[in-house]
């Protein structure tokens, strides 16, 4: 295993030194949500960078993200250098329990120790001490880069599948604050309805010109034997039924447009 | 000895197609599997020894096409066919074709399946044979005749609300409506009867009080020609869903041996009286006050036979092909059946489903990317699926059935709870996480079942929400930590997506086989760079 040290390249040098200049403007800090398709109404946005005393101690910063409960005292500041990225003996972490994480500004004590490419421990809390937590998790592969800079991959806990979106912080801000102006005023806009699971239409109950209230049923979906009945998101007329009965929809396909 | 058959065909797909091939193989037959479209390369046509394509993907164009595949087994020289459970399993009309061809179906005769497999006509059935029905009609409801609608709702109200509509063909819950009112009912069984069109190609419906709450409680059920009928134990199926179980244990906990005998009594009376031959399952419902009330009798191989198998040291397939061979029950399926009130072991089975269980487990299927499923001492897995299977919109969504067997209740769950932590899938959402929290529940550990149990206590939406925050959690503490060892610089954010070919092989070679994946599958290398980071990280604690 300790034949992993000598196969590292060498890092640029500056790489560390970099951050430890910009100590309250972390660059490298990421937000983090539940992918667009599958996200929910009251799924959290949340923004992780490590903490500017982190950022200045290179070796617990990483310790945050890395093995469990060390036990071996701080380790004093190493040089901003190439040196710095390399591996380093089995120290652990400090043991001041800090995890050098700010969740959402707040100091989080959070470890992930990686087992192997797909599997990781996470651990909440000071090991060993009330209310900390440790769940096995899996990681899929990474699954999208749309070029915005978002990186889509799955994370598996406790048999729950999320697949999250990870992107800069300061990319994701200066693309929201391009969101909120383009979305001003456009409320009143024609709604989409799509497929959210693949399936047969078995049954379209309306039909262009049709006036709609919230809730009414606009037609049914089989998937899996099971009928769905899909319901109208918002009261509306339809404009256009993009199916019909017999034909077969994928998640995301277009099922009826409402104005 | 030889073997019951000669050539067998299996007219399923999916799991139970597979174990019903082991069988098969077992007693030295062939099996023949047919097929759909889109299950071509799947893994009960790969297991079998020879495969019919019997139509495209929608199972009304091809599993449910009873011609095709009676004439698929007559042109590849079968002798029985066995349905599994679903599609055809409890169609009389096929059961009727296949003896009509000259061959033998592994279930109860087309008789039978008539007298029992019509919910109507065996409720009837069990009222004659002085067994307790739960109320409700015993004729269809004439939804097509607006002039009978009067009629339907004074039944209702002699019934009482809530009550449900039930498919007389039905079962696993299609066609199935709960009504709480009387002016919800002509909506319910409009779309009840219509699904259960769909599912079974019948569409009769009746109605049927909903006992509340209530354990679910069914009998397995053997019987031969010679009219020879025995029950070889109960199983407890009370956590559903929709009317659709999601955990089913053997044997029933709770009962006493004369209760245990009791129940199995009246099963076999049922059966009896309407001339069972082969397996079938009595179902009751077991309310608070200790009653017993019959609900139907399911004249094939049920999806929770398994459990039973593992108590009563019984392979219940194997005895289906003999009994359609026309031999008299077995000795081992004698012994079972004398022993049943006096179990020594437990079994209890989960039903892993393509479903999400923080919406109403609605149908999540998709593509598998990650399957490991859990082995070791007395654990069961029949399934399947294989890493990079699709999961078919088409049928059913159960993928899984995972089973384990211990000498007692507690010790399996024990085994059940490390057996799913085990369990790792990805690419589909699960039913996973909904029995992860069932065997740590302190209702199912105490044995309180009931068919209320989803409704009372499970918040998948909460569950999920705490899965959700762990998950942004370790996501983004992977992609910190991938930048901030330097390895690839920010590989996970900016770097463009092809990152760091030389440095990820690098890594690779050191750690050696630790990837249990074949190289180059898509995914991998574009995810290199990320997961090259997070190696670097455990790189810490390593000895220096």
């Amino acid at each position: 295993m300790t034949a992993v040290a000598p196969k590292r390249p060498a890092e640029p040098a500056g790489e560390v030194g970099r951050v430890d200049l910009q100590p309250t403007i972390d660059p490298r800090a990421v937000r983090v949500s539940v992918t667009a398709a599958g996200r929910r109404d009251d799924d959290p946005t949340l923004t992780l960078a490590p903490t500017p005393l982190a950022v200045l101690r290179p070796v617990e910063r990483v310790a945050g993200v890395g093995p469990l409960g060390g036990t071996a005292a701080p380790r004093p500041r190493e040089p901003a250098n190439a040196s710095a990225a390399m591996p380093r003996p089995a120290t652990g972490e400090g043991s001041d329990g800090g995890s050098g994480i700010l969740l959402d500004g707040e100091p989080l004590e959070a470890r992930l120790r990686l087992q192997d490419r797909e599997r990781a421990i996470l651990s909440e809390g000071t090991p060993g001490s009330a209310g900390s937590t440790r769940i096995r998790l899996q990681f899929g592969p990474v699954r999208r880069r749309d070029g915005e800079g978002i990186v889509t991959r799955e994370v598996v806990v406790e048999g729950w599948r999320v697949e999250v979106d990870v992107e800069a912080e300061r990319r994701a801000s200066l693309r929201e604050r391009a969101r909120r102006g383009h979305e001003a005023g456009a409320r009143t806009g024609p709604v989409e309805v799509h497929a959210i699971i693949p399936g047969r239409i078995v049954a379209v109950s309306v039909k262009a010109g049709d006036t709609l209230e919230a809730g009414q049923q606009i037609l049914v979906l089989e998937a899996m034997k099971m009928q769905n009945e899909l319901r109208a998101p918002r009261e509306g007329t339809v404009e256009r039924v993009a199916v019909a009965v017999g034909e077969n929809v994928e998640v995301g396909d277009l099922l009826l447009v409402i104005t | 000895m030889s073997a019951p058959f000669q050539r067998v065909l299996i007219a399923n797909r999916g799991e139970i197609a597979v174990r019903l091939i082991r069988a098969c193989h077992e007693l030295g037959m062939e099996a023949v599997a047919v097929y759909s479209d889109p299950d071509i390369h799947a893994r009960h046509v790969r297991e079998a020894d020879f495969a019919v394509r019997i139509g495209p993907a929608p199972a009304t164009e091809s599993y449910l096409r009873a011609d095709a595949i009676v004439e698929a087994a007559v042109a590849a020289g079968c002798q029985a066919v066995h349905p599994g459970y679903g599609f055809l399993a409890e169609r009389a009309s096929f059961a009727a074709a296949v003896e009509a061809a000259g061959m033998a179906f592994v279930g109860p005769d087309h008789a039978a399946i008539a007298a029992l497999g019509d919910k109507l006509a065996a409720r009837r059935a069990a009222t004659a044979a002085g067994v307790p029905v739960v109320p409700g009609t015993l004729e269809p409801a004439p939804i097509d005749r607006p002039d009978q609608a009067g009629a339907i709702l004074a039944a209702a109200r002699t019934v009482g609300f809530p009550l449900l509509v039930k498919a007389a063909a039905g079962g696993g819950g299609r066609g199935m409506r709960r009504v709480a009112s009387a002016d919800e009912l002509p909506a319910a069984l409009v779309s009840g009867s219509r699904e259960a069109a769909s599912a079974f190609g019948d569409g009769a419906v009746y109605i049927e009080r909903e006992v509340l709450p209530a354990r679910h409680i069914e009998v397995q059920l053997l019987g031969d020609s010679t009219g020879r009928v025995v029950a070889l134990g109960e199983r407890d199926c009370s956590i559903q869903r929709r009317h659709q179980k999601l955990i089913e244990e053997a044997p029933a906990p709770g009962l006493t041996e004369v209760q245990r005998r009791d129940l199995h009594a009246m099963a076999v009376r049922v059966a009896t009286a309407a001339g069972l031959h082969n397996a079938a399952t009595a179902e009751f419902l077991y309310d608070l006050e200790g009653q017993f009330w019959f609900l139907e009798v399911n004249t094939r191989l049920q999806v929770e036979h398994g459990v039973t198998e593992l108590v009563a040291g019984i392979d219940i397939v194997i005895e289906q092909f003999w009994l359609a061979a026309g031999r008299p029950l077995s000795d081992r399926a004698l012994a079972a059946a004398a022993a049943a009130s006096r179990p020594t072991s437990a079994a209890i089975e989960v039903r892993l489903s393509a479903e999400d269980p923080s919406r109403q487990f609605a149908p999540a299927p998709g593509q598998v990317t990650r399957w490991s499923m859990p082995a070791g001492p007395g654990v069961r897995v029949d399934t399947a699926i294989e890493p990079g299977e699709r999961i078919a919109p088409d049928y059913d969504p159960l993928i899984a059935k995972l089973m384990v067997h211990a000498t007692d209740r507690a010790a399996a769950i024990e085994r059940l709870r490390r057996a799913l932590d085990e369990t790792e899938i990805g690419g589909i959402q699960t039913t996973l996480p909904f029995d992860r929290f069932v065997v740590r529940h302190p209702a199912f550990l105490g044995g309180e079942l009931t068919t209320g149990f989803v409704g009372d206590h499970w918040d998948g939406a909460a569950e999920r929400a705490v899965a959700v925050r762990r998950a942004l959690v370790a996501a983004g503490l992977a992609a910190i930590g991938a930048e901030q060892t330097g390895i690839g610089g920010p590989a996970g954010l900016d770097s463009g997506g092809q990152g760091l070919p030389g440095r990820d092989g690098a890594e690779t070679a050191g750690r050696g086989g630790t990837d249990g994946d074949p190289a180059g599958r898509d995914g991998h290398r574009r995810a290199s760079a990320w997961r090259t980071g997070g190696l670097a990280l455990t790189a810490d604690r390593w000895p220096a």
